[in-house]
């Protein structure tokens, strides 16, 4: 019985804190997500930011970072991997995407992006946050990619060609000396 | 009359058709080796670009690949030839004599075994061309159905050198395996 008290007692005293900070500040969820279901060497992978503001009041001066991909391993196609919002309001998101293109193959760990904003018009202090991270994936280099799924239409019509002579040549002498031979026998049976 | 001529000219062409046997003349030799070494050849440029084979790091594997199914598709036209030659010999024989016939008519000084031979001269180089040209054509492209069928269906998922010598060896293989079993 005095444990069950206790435990209401801790659970009371943590909701009011939360309660209270909510209703003033902004609070700032990231999702980031890679997008591509074939993580491929030199072709474009889109990694998506999603912000949510779930507090009570605008985040300001929103800005999110992510250091996360090397120039060595990747090339920056389009977009920033630095943005900034000057106001989110509450109940609100907004949507960031940046294409990159890895430039080698292998495991990489896709690791979080980081978040900083003011919580409310007053204050001076930035709050800091992270993005969800998506974990390791794997990059198939660009050979293996085209193995399986490039349709190699061009490859196969010079394979057409090539096998051409080989079957046609022979079928056209065979079928020229059956067609001479069998003509007369056919006249004959008529 | 002649049924009894075309009896006899059967036997001896038979006994001709039997000397031949299955010892071609290098011509046709020649001409099949040539023939299955294109074919050999071209599977090279499927797993080249379509399988993705680094060309100079596998090409041992290639060179090999190409000479044992050269050899093997070679055997293979033999064999075909020789059984389809016998075919088409007898299915020829009354076209082949009629146009010798028919050509020969005017010619009165000829002797009857002198045309006789002409037919049977005749009879034989048809027979030979038509089972040489057939046989190159049905052996190429069964050669080419199985090695596809091998190497996109069956072994698809394999190393691609793997696949290669597999698919290459299976096909010549199977090929040379069925010239035989058609006796």
């Amino acid at each position: 019985m005095k444990l069950w008290i206790a435990a209401l007692l801790l659970a009371f005293a943590c909701y009011i804190p939360t309660g209270a900070e909510e209703e003033s500040e902004a609070r700032l969820l990231v999702a980031k997500n890679i997008l591509n279901q074939y993580l491929v060497e030199g072709k474009d992978l889109t990694v998506e930011y999603r912000i949510y503001n779930v507090g009570r009041s605008s985040a300001l001066d929103v800005r999110l970072k992510d250091d996360s991909f090397p120039d060595a391993d990747f090339e920056s196609v389009r977009g920033n991997l630095r943005v900034s919002w000057d106001r989110l309001a509450p109940n609100s998101n907004v949507t960031h995407a940046v294409i990159l293109r890895p430039l080698k193959s292998g495991y990489f760990n896709f690791t979080s992006a980081e978040i900083s904003y003011r919580t409310t018009e007053e204050s001076t202090e930035r709050q800091t946050g992270y993005s969800s991270s998506p974990g390791e994936g794997g990059i198939v280099p660009l050979k293996e990619f085209d193995r399986r799924f490039s349709p190699h239409v061009l490859d196969w019509l010079v394979f057409a060609i090539m096998t051409l002579p080989s079957l046609g040549i022979p079928f056209l002498l065979w079928y020229s000396s059956k067609s001479k031979y069998d003509m007369p026998k056919a006249k004959k049976g008529n | 009359m002649a049924g009894g001529n075309k009896n006899k000219l059967s036997r001896e062409e038979e006994l001709l058709l039997q000397d031949f046997s299955r010892n071609v003349s290098t011509k046709s030799s020649a001409l099949f080796y040539g023939n299955a070494l294109i074919v050999s050849a071209i599977p090279m440029w499927l797993f080249w670009r379509i399988h993705q084979i680094d060309l100079y790091q596998s090409a041992v594997f290639f060179i090999v690949g190409t000479i044992v199914s050269t050899y093997l598709v070679a055997m293979a036209y033999k064999n075909t030839k020789f059984i389809l030659k016998h075919k088409v010999a007898l299915k020829r024989e009354d076209a082949v004599a009629h146009e010798v016939m028919k050509k020969l008519a005017d010619d009165k000084k000829m002797t009857k075994k002198e045309k006789d031979e002409r037919i049977l001269w005749k009879k034989n180089e048809v027979a030979d061309y038509e089972a040489t040209t057939f046989s190159i054509f049905y052996n190429n492209a069964l050669y080419l159905v199985l090695l596809i069928v091998a190497s996109f269906y069956i072994l698809k998922n394999l190393n691609p050198t793997f696949n290669y010598v597999a698919s290459v060896g299976a096909a010549a293989g199977l090929l040379a395996l069925f010239s035989t079993s058609n006796n």
